[in-house]
């Protein structure tokens, strides 16, 4: 038999930390939601509120950051078979990022004088968080790098973590301005004007060109569709590559060497639009085509639910589009940020969370006597029943918070936004019941040499 | 048994910030038969002991202080190291990794099954198999998950994308009862 060309390839371990950063994930999720439904932040406040800017990072750091995180550390690994770099640095960067989160919480309170200001929050905030970011990117990329040449779907999580790095430098340079700690007319300019390039790196970049990433690949593996390497996944690669760096790269240079009081970061971020558009165009496709051409014919909960969020992606790509070009995008990007934070992000982030911490309970439990003695397979972690209305109603308070912010109605947000915290709850506690094998019959709980895996922590020793 | 151990110290390289995995894997295949390696590294390398298990090899590794490790590689009783020319297969039921694996007694297709099916399946046969047997299982993807388990239970396993890059394939060879987890 020949065994030219056949290798022997490590494989992949459970990553210990990942199910405390999705614990915590979840909390700042519902947190968000709580603040929302009291009427914290946006719409009650103004889009540029101190209430709205902790508001904005409690999801974006706090809760699609911590998911992101936890999720590349176990399956960056998945999409390049090669170790992690570290298991160790995911705790330390878990405590950085989690206490520059309440640093930076603190310092937006400061600004809206709810928090005295004697502490330097901004100033520990800036160094927590970036060193947090800094150790994600460091363990990530060593990984990457060790693992040349990459897959396509591994290219997107690095330019994803280039785009982090850019939306982390911005950070710590509003940080730092808004803390006192600098005056340099540089870096007031970039505070005062570089706000929509921060958001851009970080919702469109990080979480937006990352998530896009992981899904080619999740998807695929869970509906049994082929692989994507083609002609339209380059492009999707090309095209929003080149649109962020239009973007960050672009939308600097434009603020630093702005003409008197105008700057033309507007005319930048279109260009970038477009080019970002074409993108979404070309990932819309490859989506629509994994769906089609898959082998799995009945799919599950995690994959349907994602088919929604995507589709959420696309329309608020049109909405985008169509209110750049009729010039109401300043009036309404408020309710646009939502349902991209919401609608297609947090929905994607839930449904794959529902597969993932099934699929990775299933390993560390069932893993070691797999073979030698009857399991319950993954479904049987899950009911998917009982979840699927949990996550309907998510949708539809989703798309009714949204309508509520375009009709401008923020009693109406505030009840959407109560019913969004519910539904979230009700998707928790199944997370919860799978992680607990609650949903498994008893009596097949724990066969003989299976061991109860722990609520936050994974144990690698079991894979 | 008692095991004559080559030394290698990858430290400074690991500290230079370099990649010792190619030295590790020549001082592995200059070993004699019989030998094992004594490894020293600033840190317990996982991957490696997965990679030296899938060839025959058990290990004892041992923080040493200063975040240092000490790893010990042993050649299992039944299976001399990589590059061992020795004994015809039959005789000696694991002939090198690098030699003749026998034709597989068990071949599969778990293309068409969803994750993890495949590795349940190949889990649930490779329990029923003899040690020294091969079995042969086409998949849509490579089995990372996969690769663990089978070192943990002391097999050992080769694998490669097949010509039309779509199919993976993976030999595992049944190694002898586990003597004990990883």
């Amino acid at each position: 038999m020949s065994i030219e060309g056949f290798c022997v390839v490590a494989g992949v371990t459970l990553s210990r930390w990942t199910m405390s950063y999705f614990a915590l994930a979840l909390l700042a999720l519902l947190s968000a939601e709580g603040l929302m439904a009291t009427g914290f932040g946006f719409p009650a406040a103004a889009l540029e509120a101190p209430e709205t800017l902790v508001l904005v990072h409690v999801v974006a750091i706090g809760w699609l950051s911590l998911l992101l995180c936890g999720a590349l550390f176990q399956f960056v690994p998945v999409l390049i078979a090669r170790q992690l770099y570290s298991d160790r640095l995911p705790l330390p960067t878990l405590v950085c990022l989690v206490a520059g989160l309440l640093a930076l919480v603190c310092g937006f309170l400061q600004l809206a004088g709810r928090v005295s200001p004697d502490v330097p929050c901004f100033p520990a905030a800036a160094l927590l968080l970036s060193l947090g970011f800094a150790l994600t990117v460091w363990n990530l990329g060593r990984t990457l790098w060790a693992a040349r040449p990459l897959s396509l779907p591994a290219y997107f999580v690095v330019v994803g973590l280039c785009a982090l790095v850019a939306t982390v430098i911005l950070g710590v340079i509003f940080a730092l301005t808004l803390g006192g700690t600098t005056t340099n007319a540089t870096l007031v300019d970039l505070t005062a004007a570089g706000l929509p390039i921060h958001a851009v790196a970080g919702l469109g970049g990080w979480l937006t060109f990352t998530a896009i990433g992981v899904s080619y690949r999740l998807l695929a593996m869970f509906m049994l569709a082929p692989e994507l390497e083609g002609r339209t996944t380059r492009g999707a690669l090309a095209f929003g590559t080149v649109a962020l760096a239009v973007a960050i790269l672009g939308g600097t240079v434009a603020i630093c060497h702005a003409i008197g009081p105008e700057n033309r970061v507007g005319i930048v971020l279109t260009v970038a639009g477009v080019l970002g558009l074409a993108a979404l165009a070309l990932y819309g496709h490859d989506i629509r085509h994994l769906y089609r051409e898959r082998r799995r014919r009945k799919i599950e909960l995690n994959s349907r639910m994602a088919g929604i969020a995507v589709a959420n992606l696309a329309a608020a790509a049109v909405g985008l589009a169509i209110l750049a070009a009729t010039g109401l995008l300043e009036r309404y990007v408020g309710a646009v940020v939502l349902f991209v934070g919401f609608g297609w992000l947090t929905g994607l982030g839930l449904a794959k969370l529902y597969k993932i911490v099934a699929f990775l309970t299933w390993l560390e439990c069932y893993g070691p006597v797999l073979g030698k003695t009857p399991t319950p397979r993954v479904q049987d972690l899950v009911v998917e029943p009982s979840a699927d209305k949990w996550f309907f109603l998510y949708f539809a308070a989703v798309w009714a918070a949204t309508l509520a912010l375009l009709v401008e109605f923020p009693p109406a947000f505030r009840v959407a936004a109560a019913v969004m915290l519910i539904a979230t709850a009700g998707i928790v506690a199944q997370i919860v019941r799978t992680r607990l094998l609650a949903n498994v019959a008893s009596e097949r709980r724990l066969p003989a040499g299976a061991q109860m895996p722990r609520l936050l922590v994974s144990s690698p020793k079991s894979t | 048994m008692t095991t004559a151990f080559v030394d290698l110290d990858v430290r400074p390289v690991l500290r230079d910030g370099g990649e010792p995995f190619e030295a590790i894997m020549n001082a592995v295949g200059g070993l004699k038969p019989g030998e094992g390696l004594r490894l020293l590294a600033t840190f317990k390398p996982t991957p490696l002991l997965h990679v030296l298990g899938a060839r025959g090899f058990t290990h004892t590794a041992k923080e040493i202080g200063g975040g240092d490790w000490e790893v010990l590689f042993s050649p299992a009783l039944d299976a001399p190291p990589a590059g061992t020319t020795a004994s015809p297969e039959s005789a000696n039921p694991a002939a090198a990794d690098n030699g003749a694996w026998p034709e597989p007694s068990q071949h599969m297709d778990n293309r068409e099954l969803e994750p993890p099916e495949p590795m349940e399946r190949i889990l649930a046969a490779v329990e029923a198999m003899a040690p020294g047997e091969v079995l042969s299982a086409l998949l849509c993807r490579e089995p990372i998950f996969l690769f663990p388990q089978l070192a943990k239970r002391g097999h050992r396993w080769r694998g490669a994308f097949e010509d039309d890059g779509k199919s993976y394939k993976v030999l595992v060879r049944i190694g002898a009862p586990t003597k004990g987890a990883l």
